[in-house]
């Protein structure tokens, strides 16, 4: 073997002599590389940062869940499937309830605007929910102080309330220490007892609300107060994330059976699952990703025309020495290995300072408050991407500075001034 | 009588510089044997720069043949010529031509870096310091170039050419850079290594260096001029004018 261990390692010496010799220099050559790769390496932390958070939020979320929203298909005039036919109906619910079988339980959701009022505070505007029972179960969101909401409730349509912890404090129903329950609110005017307080969701996703407070009352009773536009969507919870898919071609088929669309008619309705999220949040990760790699090819590739520059200017420096090293024994090859791996060592070690550089830019992140990067850091994959694609920039960009040092002819060289 | 180590056949040199063609070499016939030791001596364009490439294979001749240890390399592809060069060939040059940021040793072993039969890192110092002891520098090792004298660095350039052991020990003008005293070092130097059976060739065009020489090789207008042992080339230079008459009506 004639490029052995000893000269890989020897020629990475004499690299680094030179790139110490020339440290200013260096530097600056390096620095195309350093920014490219620092870029990089923060962007990806920056990701793998959101990534954990959200896939995390999603998790806590459940993947039984399936959600029903009404929804026009593409392509389809307005005048053709007007509003009223996607719009999801009661009916609909109890079909879904009563033939799916992978489902363990389905609660319709019909949002509603009213003035909310409780002894001491008003609320103008406030959007009160709908629900049934199976409610709680579906979105996994059980009552902290007194009850759920009954199936009594329902059938009799009573003026019972559910409120949140925030609806509490914003409506201050906590006057006697009994946390809310037992209060009375007025819904558009009717007087409804609070039966039961629950959780408040935390910092909900893709800023949905900017106000925390939730109040529900039992469906029937909600159903009553429809005046004109209301949104309804429905919310189930399949018997396991396993069955989360058969779940959701079950409500499919029903649905579709239900409003008596024929086999080339459009879906006029959207079953979600929360995998389909986490789909949509990864190819949105992954198309940010990519235009960060964009930027990162184009900064990479100002820092390899530097790097061929410097060589260029190494190896007009050195022709005498090139020469020499001819006349003692190299070969074409071997110069040509030594200036390749000179160019190597110096992107690579831009590389590993532009690492350093782009981990401390992923700590930075950390501390950017509100910025959901808590988790920001720097996979071990990025690492090795980051090194590959540092030589890869050294072995194209130092490839012709290399040829051509290992095509001087070694009389002329040595003649060289 | 032994085979000579170097056997040239009618060498010839032909370079096109635009439209001129320079003939650097019109045919050379030229043995050397072991353990000689040789002057190349000429005006500057006699062709004596060519004649010194070609034994030290760095440079193909248009035709002829180059015998050198019996075989042929003037038939030689690039990358088996840089081996011969590496195994069999020691060059000094007049600018010494070391690296500048490696140590006396470093330069030293640079044969070895591009050798297959270097050894280990042990091996390899080792053998780099038996050379700087062999040229009276083993107490500077560790010294780089700008640390030496003329003198010590045309030894360190002596080292690294005797490092391999070469069949050949090429010096070109190697005491163009220094003074007198030095030059009497340095050739005194090359006369030690050549009693220790070294065969060493010396392209100069001063007398004084060429008469360290056993033997004396003059060219002119890359021609042969004469070819005599140094006792009798004494009596020949002085009439170098009348030489060059004669070789241009040949």
């Amino acid at each position: 073997m004639r490029f052995g261990v000893f000269f890989v390692l020897k020629t990475v010496l004499m690299a680094l002599s030179q790139i110490w010799a020339n440290k200013t220099r260096s530097f600056l050559t390096a620095l195309g590389i350093i920014v490219g790769v620092a870029s990089v390496t923060a962007v990806i932390a920056a990701l793998t940062g959101l990534k954990a958070k959200v896939l995390a939020e999603f998790e806590s979320v459940g993947a039984a869940r399936l959600y029903v929203f009404p929804n026009r298909p593409d392509n389809v005039p307005r005048s053709k499937i007007p509003w009223e036919k996607c719009r999801l109906s009661i009916e609909e619910a109890r079909a879904i309830m009563e033939q799916c079988p992978s489902l363990k339980g389905v609660s319709p959701i019909v949002d509603v605007s009213m003035s909310v009022e409780s002894d001491t505070e008003l609320i103008e505007a406030m959007t009160v929910s709908g629900i049934w029972p199976a409610w709680h179960d579906a979105v996994g969101r059980k009552v902290l102080r007194g009850r759920p909401f009954s199936q009594i409730d329902t059938e009799t349509a009573r003026q019972v309330a559910l409120v949140n912890e925030a609806a509490v404090e914003e409506l201050k129903l906590d006057r006697d220490g009994n946390g809310g329950v037992g209060e009375h609110v007025l819904l558009g005017g009717r007087r409804f007892l609070v039966i039961g307080v629950v959780e408040t969701l935390q910092a909900r996703m893709m800023g949905m609300n900017s106000s925390q407070a939730e109040v529900f009352v039992p469906f029937s009773v909600a159903e009553k107060m429809l005046t004109g536009w209301y949104f309804m969507q429905f919310v189930a919870l399949a018997k396991s994330p396993e069955v989360a898919e058969e779940a959701k071609a079950e409500i499919e088929y029903v649905m579709r059976r239900q409003r008596g669309l024929t086999r080339s008619d459009p879906d006029t309705f959207r079953v979600a699952a929360i995998d389909q999220y986490i789909n949509q949040f990864k190819s949105l990760a992954a198309g940010v990703t990519a235009i960060a790699g964009g930027i990162v090819g184009i900064s990479l590739l100002v820092g390899g025309i530097g790097i061929m520059n410097i060589m260029l200017v190494s190896v007009s420096e050195r022709t005498r020495e090139i020469g020499l090293r001819k006349a003692v024994g190299a070969t074409s090859t071997a110069i040509l290995l030594q200036f390749l791996l000179e160019a190597v060592t110096l992107t690579v070690l831009g590389g590993m300072v532009g690492l350093v550089v782009g981990k401390a830019l992923a700590l930075g992140l950390t501390f950017i408050p509100g910025a959901n990067l808590e988790q920001a850091d720097v996979p071990i994959w990025a690492v090795a991407v980051s090194l590959v694609f540092s030589a890869g920039v050294g072995v194209a960009f130092g490839m012709f500075p290399a040829i051509k040092a290992s095509r001087l002819d070694p009389i002329e060289a040595l003649r060289h001034e | 009588m032994e085979e000579p180590i170097i056997k040239l056949r009618a060498i010839a040199k032909v370079y096109r510089v635009g439209v001129e063609t320079i003939h650097a070499l019109r045919g050379v016939d030229l043995s050397i044997g072991r353990n000689e030791m040789v002057a190349i001596m000429g005006k500057s364009g006699s062709g004596k720069s060519t004649l010194m490439n070609t034994l030290g294979c760095l440079d193909r001749p248009t035709s002829g043949e180059y015998w050198l240890g019996g075989r042929l390399v003037s038939a030689m592809k690039a990358d088996e010529l840089a081996l011969v060069r590496n195994e069999e060939i020691g060059f000094v040059f007049q600018t010494f031509e070391l690296l500048a940021r490696q140590t006396a040793l470093e330069n030293v072993e640079l044969p070895l870096l591009y050798s297959a039969t270097g050894g280990g890192a042990s091996a390899r110092r080792k053998r780099a310091l038996e050379a700087l002891e062999r040229v009276g520098l083993g107490g500077r090792v560790d010294h780089r170039p700008n640390q030496l004298s003329g003198g010590q660095k045309q030894r360190v350039a002596i080292a690294r050419a005797i490092l391999n052991n070469p069949r050949i020990l090429m010096a070109d003008e190697p005491t163009g850079n220094l003074d007198s005293a030095t030059t009497a070092e340095i050739l005194g130097l090359f006369s030690a290594l050549h009693r220790a059976g070294q065969t060493v060739i010396l392209v100069t065009h001063e007398n004084d260096v060429a008469a360290h020489c056993q033997r004396v090789v003059r060219l002119f207008d890359g021609r042969i001029l004469s070819d005599l042992p140094a006792e009798q080339d004494d009596e020949v230079a002085p009439h170098v004018p009348a030489a060059r008459a004669m070789g241009a009506a040949a």
